[in-house]
């Protein structure tokens, strides 16, 4: 009899044979079988994402130059790491990305939730709300620069028109190093809020609507139900989108590029934007490569930290 | 001619393919160049992209061979380069290289010789070497005629005044021709916030307050390094006259220009002129055509051009940016050779007249004796004549955007009011000759300022 014409359960496991046979054995214990359908796999994810890291992690040992159309690889050691740490402009970053991604993620995700709830309790316009709220993020990097620099012009923006309309001097946003970054965690907000607002509404239209009706019958106020119910069962999305997006916002470049350049000084100066400099515009790649490493560590690590914390509110205490 | 460009050009095809059209048939150059393999170019979008492609499109017509323009964004126009000559078998035949990055591509042997792919081949007299910088020679890293000739001037852009010439009329008042002059102009007119006397550039950008510092740098004898030409790369941007050519851009901004300077970048400068919010400003010649359009100027035949001003003793130092055509080594000898058929008719006084009449800035110095150089249209040609007589190159050196970095975030902290003028430069020069010091170039560095 052949094994693989067992029905599976709903649950997706296969039932156990009579005397103990497990269905799926003759071919899931043949280690040759299980490297022979995992090979593919293994291959095309080494080649598409080990082999470049570790060729990146190579090159961040090296000096590269091109001379005569043949690139040289010279040694250079630790050297390169040990630049990284004193470069001005990626301290100015990291400390500005860090600002940055905290800033913009929790404005994110507070009106992110907040339109969610709202959009998940309203019965009428409820598709139309929906597509207003998710435009912003179908606008594509640059497109967003442009029409926030425009608003944000100094002389001719919509921002300070609108102020001279009640009285208010003109404010510097981009060029000023009070505002600068604000401006531009603001337009980031602006512009990824939909994202956090998808998650979390996939995420309370999915709980079940009898814990509601038995808090209601308990006599549980809105704020109660929020507090004691919506928000627990909601942690664990919560936690999956702060990862997605924490991660996300630290990679930001397109709207500091755009925007502000980096600029007044280092007031918007941010990791990714360092190193597209060292990387691309200096030429130093194996500078560049270095950089690169760390700031990749970085996001791992805040990644490994989002999740353990998912799996922490998952788990409970 | 096609073109691969991010922007697409669908959107205009049907009005550009009449003003080509129109323009081409205004303009006959009765040249016969040989038929060619196609070719490929790699080329910014610039403010004069548009007259370059024109000047193709004539081009084209003439002589009956192809030409094929991939129009990138500035920084990835260098990056497609550097993958293109990087590689074993180059994509673009004819690469156009700024002033920031023509010197990388020289020294890293990525581009041939014109005239090793054709000895016969003749410079016209006429054309502008700019700072020497299209010959180099390889064995002794230098740029001077003695060299090759390695590429062809495209544009030669150099920043030049331009000043409301109805106000001056009114005010009585001539062009300044130096900083003095200038200042006391600029504070003529500055009734902020209707109108500022003059409006810079003092944002942090891959060469933006940089570039428009140095005519001011160079105009007051100062320099970045001490002598390029003799490979003396010892820092001299902190001495007297580099802190008296900050202080003096710096209160400029202050008091006779924009309040947010530190945060504006060339659209925003122009935007300020073409709105008649500025009597002055320094900005790159290839800004002229924007001046006198109707549908993005108010000031249309009121603007005038004047070469940048300078100390009484030193003459004006417009600092080049401009563009360079040069032939990339790995591509094959047919399509190279097709490229220098193209700069040869490209360098003619004929194409250089129709390549002012479609907007662009000509390289030949004939065009500018042309009579369209008297036409009121063309006013800017006599004095860019003028000061590309003077113009300097600033970077001899392929390493040059490490030090553009420094400037940019250097200068726009100083603009900004970080910093001083005086811990700017100091800190400047400190990192500037530890680059030059990392690659092994004789340099040194001067007593700090105080």
């Amino acid at each position: 009899m052949s094994v693989r014409s067992l029905p599976a359960t709903p649950a997706g496991r296969l039932q156990p044979r009579a005397g103990g046979e497990r269905a799926g054995d003759r071919y899931g214990d043949d280690p040759a079988w299980r490297w022979a359908t995992l090979a593919p796999s293994l291959a095309i994810m080494l080649a598409l994402s080990v082999l470049p890291l570790l060729n990146l992690f190579w090159l961040s040992f090296n000096n590269v130059t091109w001379s005569g159309g043949v690139a040289t690889w010279t040694p250079v050691g630790l050297t390169h790491y040990k630049a990284v740490f004193s470069d001005a402009l990626f301290r100015a970053g990291v400390w500005n990305t860090t600002v940055f991604a905290l800033g913009a993620v929790t404005g994110q995700m507070i009106l992110g939730f907040v339109m969610a709830l709202y959009c998940s309790r309203i019965q009428r316009g409820r598709v139309l709300y929906r597509a207003l709220f998710i435009l912003p993020i179908l606008i594509p990097g640059i497109v967003v620069g442009a029409i926030w620099k425009l608003m944000l012009n100094y002389d001719f923006g919509l921002a300070n028109q609108a102020l001279g309309l009640v009285g208010i001097e003109p404010v510097d946003w981009l060029g000023a190093n009070e505002t600068a970054l604000l401006s531009v965690i603001l337009v980031d907000i602006w512009h990824w809020t939909p994202f956090c607002f998808l998650l979390f509404l996939a995420g309370l239209e999915s709980m079940p609507r009898d814990v509601y009706e038995a808090a209601h019958m308990d006599g549980a106020s809105g704020w109660q139900e929020l507090l004691h119910v919506t928000l627990p069962m909601m942690l664990p999305t919560i936690m999956v989108t702060f990862a997605f997006r924490i991660v996300l916002a630290f990679k930001v470049f397109d709207e500091v590029y755009l925007l502000t350049g980096g600029g007044p000084g280092t007031a918007t100066e941010v990791v990714s934007f360092t190193l597209y400099q060292r990387f691309f515009t200096e030429d130093r790649v194996g500078y560049g490569a270095a950089m690169s490493i760390i700031v990749i560590f970085l996001v791992s690590v805040l990644l490994v930290l989002a999740l353990s914390a998912r799996r922490r509110s998952e788990t409970g205490p | 001619m096609s073109t691969r460009s991010k922007r697409g050009w669908t959107r205009r095809s049907a009005m550009t393919a009449m003003s080509a059209a129109a323009f081409m048939s205004s303009t006959r150059l009765g040249w016969a160049a040989a038929k060619v393999a196609p070719i490929t170019i790699v080329i910014n979008q610039s403010p004069w992209f548009d007259s370059f492609r024109k000047t193709v499109e004539l081009y084209e017509q003439e002589s009956g061979n192809k030409v094929e323009l991939d129009v990138n964004p500035f920084a990835g126009s260098l990056e497609k380069q550097r993958n293109s000559v990087r590689a074993s078998k180059g994509q673009y035949d004819l690469l156009i290289m700024n002033s920031g990055w023509f010197a990388e591509m020289y020294f890293g042997g990525f581009v041939e010789a014109i005239t090793d792919i054709e000895p016969g081949f003749k410079l016209d007299p006429d054309v502008y070497t700019l700072g020497d910088t299209i010959y180099f020679d390889p064995a002794k890293k230098t740029m001077t005629p003695a060299g090759k000739l390695m590429s062809m001037p495209i544009s030669p852009l150099i920043p030049m005044l331009y000043y409301r010439g109805d106000l001056y009329k009114e005010a009585g008042l001539k062009a300044p021709d130096t900083f003095a002059e200038l200042e006391a102009n600029a504070r003529k007119f500055h009734a902020p916030p209707k109108m500022y006397g003059i409006v810079q550039r003092g944002a942090r950008g891959p060469h933006t307050v940089a570039y428009d510092f140095y005519p001011y740098l160079y105009g007051f004898g100062g320099g970045i390094f001490k002598d390029q030409a003799a490979a003396d790369y010892s820092i001299t941007l902190n001495d007297e006259k580099g802190k008296a050519a900050l202080d003096y851009y710096i209160r400029l901004a202050r008091e006779a220009g924009h309040p947010k300077t530190a945060s504006l970048d060339q659209a925003e400068v122009i935007q300020n002129i073409v709105t008649g919010k500025t009597a002055h400003m320094i900005t790159v010649i290839a800004a002229w055509s924007q001046m006198d359009d109707p549908t993005k100027s108010v000031v249309v035949d009121k603007i005038e051009f004047a070469p940048p001003p300078h100390v009484p003793g030193v003459p004006t130092a417009p600092g080049l940016g401009h563009w360079l055509g040069g032939i990339s080594k790995n591509v094959p000898n047919d399509r190279k050779r097709a490229t220098v058929e193209f700069l040869r008719w490209f360098q003619t006084k004929d194409a250089q007249v129709a390549a002012t009449k479609a907007g662009g800035i000509p390289i030949n110095a004939a065009a500018y004796r042309d009579p369209v150089a008297d036409e009121r249209k063309y006013r800017w040609m006599k004095p860019l004549a003028e000061a590309l007589k003077h113009s300097v190159n600033i970077y001899q050196f392929p390493e040059a955007s490490e030090v553009i970095a420094v400037l940019e975030l250097g200068l726009n902290r100083a603009i900004a009011g970080e910093i001083t003028s005086t811990v700017a430069l100091n800190s400047m020069a400190d990192e500037i000759n530890g680059i030059m010091a990392k690659y092994n170039y004789k340099t040194g560095k001067l007593e700090p300022l105080k």
